[in-house]
């Protein structure tokens, strides 16, 4: 159960997109998050669709893969999109029982907004899943350097941010770990009432607490006999350079922001009475 | 009929998906009753696995574990007693100590039991009594103890639910020699008292020698070989091709013999050697 969470998983495969520099997939992932979200029409929207689909395919991550990275926000979408079907009114009438009617507007602003979450989900997933958890933090880094000058030591943050990450594993073989042995001791984790169950967490969280408390200081106490001392300075042994693909990104993605303009002014807000006469 | 029994039993961890492993492989092994079983084998071969089995943690991909000849998954109920009657104390148990107290922390199994509280007191202030843990100290935070003294919290922990068969999965591994010492004492005192039978997942042939009735050997998922301490202990090529390894002692003695010197060399823990050493010295010969 708990090994199904594939967050800030890394898919060590060799594509163009992994060879990629990871300052131009970091900037390039949120231009296109912010695109998703600027896109007010379908034909844009579908743009992004398309776009996001084809780095799918030459990141050569299995579909299979990506689509079970989206399990855990299958709630989130069918929580908005049940919101959107209540309470848009937009567009023609179809059914209406009780309190709720449902249109035609509804449903297509629910199939609106299940694509936006779910192609910007794809795409962040996208990051991770190309990136390896160094070259992610080597991108970081060098993005945020100048911050440097206003104070900020950003190789502090960056470093956390590595750290956390490579815990992650570690934290969830430790939970499974720990259940295991106080089911061993007739822990029942799975029944009885909520009061019963919340009551069971207790001896989850303190042993799980206490541990990654001790593995904390012991890493501190290993970084600390290795000379650490927060990186000021510290050099690459891999620097980063801007190679072809890296133009041919850039290039692509300024193709796809004026693409996505484009289309917005072209074709006009999004208005589901016309979308939807126009689709039938 | 043997108190504990696995039939064929397999385990492959992530079935179905391009990273399986199989981690047991029709593994067939018997615990009887008021026996020490000592299960050794290479990091990997599927101790740790056919352990959670044997107490219900882990669901067998094929083949039954039998505990009085009933299968222990034929329903709910005898899965969650079968968790009771098998104690399974996992490696580094005392980083799952939770209470406030040590009290609590051994009282935490009985408990949920289901047992009358006299009951669980009895049971905590006997569990506690066999792993030396004074009565002093039942107040004392778990976490303000040193590390073998929490290790033997955790075990009692196991020991107060008084199962039927206690397992214990490398319950020495990194302690200092004092405190395997106390554990391995522990052990056998336990069996002895409560003629209950202990299963001991082992790395220390030294240990295994010392307690064992019977010891297991696992190889790639299998079982390469059962037999008392002797019988595969006398067999030290083939442990040596498996990356395991006999005892120091019996190493020691094996060479001594080697140079015509009149010892034997089923020699496998040091009061063994202690008794061999006296008798040669008296001016005996071997006597293999």
């Amino acid at each position: 159960m708990l090994k199904d969470i594939t967050i800030g998983q890394y898919f060590p495969l060799n594509s163009v997109i992994h060879r990629l520099d990871p300052r131009v997939k970091l900037l390039y992932t949120f231009v296109f998050i912010i695109m998703i979200v600027v896109a007010n029409n379908f034909v844009s929207m579908l743009f992004c669709v398309i776009c996001a689909l084809s780095v799918t395919l030459i990141s050569k991550i299995p579909v299979k893969t990506v689509v079970k990275g989206l399990k855990p926000i299958l709630f989130i979408i069918i929580i908005t999109s049940l919101l959107q079907i209540i309470y848009v009114k937009t567009g023609v009438p179809l059914v209406s029982f009780w309190k709720i009617k449902i249109t035609s507007g509804g449903l297509l602003e629910a199939l609106f907004m299940t694509m936006r979450i779910t192609f910007l989900i794809v795409m962040s997933t996208m990051l991770t899943y190309t990136t390896s958890p160094t070259s992610m933090t080597n991108g970081l880094d060098r993005t945020f350097a100048p911050l440097s000058r206003l104070g900020i030591d950003f190789n502090i943050i960056t470093m956390i941010m590595t750290i956390a990450l490579r815990f992650i594993p570690t934290l969830i073989d430790e939970v499974d770990k720990i259940i295991s042995a106080q089911k061993s001791r007739g822990a029942n984790f799975e029944s009885g009432s909520i009061f019963k169950r919340a009551k069971m967490l207790i001896p989850l969280f303190v042993p799980l607490l206490f541990n990654a408390t001790r593995r904390a200081y012991e890493l501190a106490y290993a970084m600390t006999c290795r000379c650490y001392n927060g990186g000021k300075g510290k050099t690459t042994m891999n620097a980063l350079k801007f190679r072809a693909g890296d133009w041919t990104a850039s290039f692509l993605t300024v193709a796809f922001v004026a693409g996505v303009i484009f289309l917005n002014i072209n074709f006009g807000e999004y208005n589901a009475q016309f979308t939807f006469n126009t689709a039938v | 009929m043997a108190l504990l029994q696995t039939e064929n039993l397999s385990y492959i961890y992530g079935e179905g998906t391009p990273f399986c492993v199989t981690a047991l492989d029709k593994v067939n092994i018997e615990i009887e009753k008021g026996e020490i079983v000592a299960v050794i084998g290479h990091t990997g071969s599927g101790k740790s696995t056919l352990m959670q089995l044997l107490n219900g943690l882990l669901k067998s991909t094929a083949g039954r574990v039998l505990i009085d000849g009933e299968d222990i998954r034929s329903s709910k109920a005898k899965t969650l007693e079968t968790r009771f009657r098998v104690g399974l104390c996992f490696q580094y148990p005392e980083y799952q100590l939770f209470e406030n107290t040590v009290y609590e922390d051994i009282a935490f199994g009985p408990k949920n039991m289901g047992l009358s509280e006299e009951e669980v007191d009895k049971r905590v202030r006997v569990a506690a009594k066999y792993v030396g843990i004074p009565e002093y100290a039942f107040k004392t935070h778990p976490f303000d103890l040193s590390g073998g003294e929490k290790r033997r919290v955790a075990i009692a922990g196991v020991i107060s639910m008084e199962p039927e068969i206690l397992i214990l999965d490398e319950p020495t591994s990194g302690l200092d020699p004092r405190g395997r010492e106390q554990i391995l004492e522990l052990i056998k005192n336990y069996r002895d008292r409560t003629q209950k039978s202990v299963v001991v997942v082992s790395h220390s042939m030294n240990d295994v020698a010392k307690i064992a009735s019977r010891v297991i050997v696992m190889y790639d998922s299998k079982v390469l070989m059962t037999g008392s301490v002797q019988e595969i202990f006398d067999q030290s090529e083939k442990l040596s091709e498996i990356g395991l390894s006999v005892p120091q002692i019996t190493e020691v003695f094996a060479k001594l013999h080697a140079k015509g010197l009149p010892v034997s060399e089923k020699i496998y823990t040091t009061e063994q050697a202690f008794l061999e050493i006296k008798r040669v010295l008296k001016g005996g010969g071997v006597n293999a």
